[in-house]
């Protein structure tokens, strides 16, 4: 990948270089966008709204994205619901065996920090963004197929703006 | 039978080893002594006239001073519904498995043992449950269990 | 040719992760071959310590909690916590508010069949019969919505009534559901009731004697697929369930074919209850009723039951008499003791099977996990 980090820095010497990456750019961004595949990943209440947003109202093949059983086939995690202290470990594995660039969704109140459960009890993780670097947070308990399709969005937005220089 | 009659079929069999904790609310309620346990438990169960195969729920309590263990049982032939409990002190808590009566308590005794460090003799399979295979942390059901990452609801919110 | 081959046992991990959709459940299968020989379930991924929350919380603060304990029927989780308040308290509940609380159960009752049918044949890999069911389920939550506000955790049945009344608009929209509801559940069997492949998948496999499931407590559908018929709305009736007429249906080989006809069949008798329940309601009354937040009810015990649409669903709470917290309340769900039996279910059958009787024995892992 060495050679991708020096490409741009060396072709944007030339006259209409810039013009060459930031097409690259564009090509690149528009095209992962556009075809985010996510990982069924759903323990709780949260679980059952991402499945009905999945269903026949709200629909999500229209932004490109759709469920794959296995890690090394996605390109997103939605974490959807509570995450125990004895699933931590599961989440943060499959994490790892995703192939980048990878992304992660905190969906619902109890993965961005702790939901109902923070308060008196023993076997709640409070929050998931100790565990897996978190893109984009959704709150609500559990939040309408609208705010998914928001948060989603808002990803498709934080892709568009990446650079290959970035890559590494 | 309706609620009189059991009552008195109950009283009537067990004489002193039952006792009425009647709150006049839902089903009867009785309590009996820890020692009787599988007795009276096989009795129930094989009694013609009562017939109670059918395990609801079996729920510990800590009420702060002592233990008291709940068992609600059911019958699907006769249609009958009863309730009944044992109390027992912090110390040497231990009570015996009624797996093999009702096959259906082996899950409910081995998640008391490991919330409320509740003992039971001739159970085959104590092992972690519901908690992280790692937990040192005690049993976390007690009213006097504590953590450091464990927090209260303070008092103005509720 | 096989003489003098040897085969060796070893184990495979079926994880807590895994695409079936029932939530988070991991089995270790030993198996010889493509035969599983025994299975050990191990749970505990969604334990969130609901009892240990309630205990610290008013009773009034009680019933979102026990909302979580099963979202799939959550108007029943809030029944069965406020059936068991009030009577430890005594209180009486106004008709047309028991009248509302029917209502809800069973469209509450129709929609969590609709998730089971849906990730039924998900499951065994047919896609069709989910955007179907997904559609229909989509219609009772606008119902729910207009009611409550909510889509999924209600927070609707409170202790001595219910939140609020219902606006102008549900009747109408109820009856429209109503009517086009039993041609749609035709649909859904016509396309697998006599498939050849569901039905290859299905019949007799994960055989339930009806032994067996008395003696390990399991209740609901799978009960009366084994022959038994209990259904607590007809042999111990709350509420005011013995005001209306509908069937229990009974089947008698406990297969995973057998389970899913009576699940289908009790989407049709919920229909029917909804509509007796819209025309015998009251027009007018009180659905509410004012309780304080240091509402504290007398000292004493109850332990109360309700049918849920996946078995048994009963609270113990206890009360001291003198605060506004219980002092415990114990949770009891039908799928803790399904999945206690489905050990002995799954020998001698292959992994396959596994994913078809955990589907037919519709588990849900917070009812287990608490």
């Amino acid at each position: 990948m060495g050679i991708i980090k020096k490409l741009p820095v060396f072709v944007e010497k030339f006259p209409g270089g810039g013009l060459v990456t930031t097409s690259l750019n564009y090509i690149f961004n528009q095209a992962q966008a556009s075809s985010v595949w996510y990982l069924l990943f759903g323990t709780a209440c949260c679980a059952i709204e991402l499945m009905a947003t999945g269903a026949s109202r709200y629909d999500f093949d229209r932004f490109g994205m759709i469920f794959r059983a296995s890690p090394r086939q996605s390109d997103l995690i939605i974490a959807a619901g509570t995450i125990t202290k004895k699933m931590a470990p599961r989440l943060k594995l499959l994490y790892d065996q995703m192939a980048e660039p990878r992304y992660v969704i905190a969906m619902g109140g109890c993965t961005v920090g702790g939901g109902p459960f923070y308060y008196d009890s023993y076997a709640v993780e409070k929050g998931i963004n100790h565990i897996v670097p978190v893109d984009v947070y959704i709150p609500g308990c559990p939040p309408r197929p609208e705010s998914l399709f928001e948060g989603c969005l808002t990803l498709q937005k934080k892709i568009k703006k990446q650079k290959i220089e970035d890559w590494s | 039978m309706n609620r009189d009659e059991l009552i008195t079929y109950l009283t009537e069999k067990f004489k002193d080893k039952i006792e009425l904790l009647d709150t006049g609310r839902a089903e009867p309620f009785f309590l009996i002594k820890r020692e009787n346990l599988v007795e009276f438990c096989r009795e129930i169960k094989s009694d013609l006239k009562l017939e109670m195969d059918y395990l609801c729920n079996i729920g510990a309590v800590d009420t702060g001073e002592r233990f008291e263990i709940v068992y609600d049982v059911a019958s699907v032939e006769n249609n009958i519904r009863f309730d009944f409990k044992l109390v027992m002190e912090y110390e040497g808590a231990e009570i015996d498995s009624v797996r093999e009566i009702w096959p259906a308590a082996n899950w409910y005794e081995r998640e008391m043992w490991e919330l409320y460090g509740i003992n039971i003799k001739n159970h085959p399979n104590l092992k972690r449950f519901l908690l992280p295979d790692d937990w040192n942390q005690g049993n976390p059901m007690l009213k006097s269990w504590d953590a450091p990452d464990f927090i209260r609801m303070p008092e103005e919110l509720q | 040719m096989t003489e003098g081959l040897r085969t060796e046992e070893f184990q495979v991990n079926m994880g807590p992760h895994h695409p079936s959709t029932h939530g988070v459940c991991r089995f270790i299968l030993t198996m010889d071959g493509e035969v599983i020989i025994s299975a050990e379930p191990v749970i505990g991924y969604l334990h969130r310590a609901l009892e240990k929350i309630c205990e610290n919380r008013t009773y009034v603060q009680c019933i979102p909690v026990m909302d979580r304990f099963e979202y799939c029927t959550s108007m029943s989780c809030n029944q069965v916590f406020a059936l068991a308040t009030e009577k430890l308290a005594g209180m009486e509940v106004s008709e047309r508010a028991e009248y509302l609380r029917v209502i809800m159960l069973e469209l509450n009752r129709i929609a969590s069949h609709l998730i089971w049918y849906g990730t039924t044949a998900l499951d065994l890999g047919a896609l069709t019969p989910f955007l179907w069911a997904f559609r229909e389920r989509e219609d009772v939550l606008d119902l729910f919505e207009m009611t409550c506000g909510q889509r999924l955790t209600y927070n609707y049945i409170r202790i001595g009534g219910v939140a609020r009344d219902i606006p102008p608009e549900f009747i109408p929209k109820c009856m429209e559901f109503l009517d086009k509801f039993d041609a749609k559940v035709d649909d859904y069997e016509a396309i697998l009731t006599e498939n050849p492949i569901f039905v290859a998948r299905n019949k007799d496999i994960g055989v339930l004697t009806p032994e067996m499931a008395v003696a390990y407590g399991v209740s609901g559908p799978s009960l009366r697929a084994s022959g038994v018929r209990h259904d607590l709305r007809k042999d111990d009736p709350y509420s005011i369930y013995d005001r209306f007429k509908f069937n229990i249906p009974v089947r008698h080989n406990g297969d995973c074919l057998d389970r899913y006809y009576i699940r289908i069949q009790e989407m049709r008798e919920s229909a029917k209850i909804v509509r007796q329940a819209i025309e015998q309601m009251p027009k007018e009354g009180d659905v509410t009723k004012r309780i304080s937040a240091n509402f504290k009810p007398p000292k004493g015990e109850v332990y109360s039951r309700i049918e849920n649409s996946r078995g048994e669903m009963g609270v113990y709470v206890q009360s001291t008499g003198d605060t506004k917290k219980p002092l415990r309340v114990k949770m009891r769900g039908g799928s803790y003791n399904q999945l206690q039996v489905m050990p002995e279910l799954v020998k001698g059958h292959k992994i396959a099977d596994v994913v078809a009787i955990m589907a037919s024995l519709d588990i849900i892992m917070p009812e287990v996990d608490r």
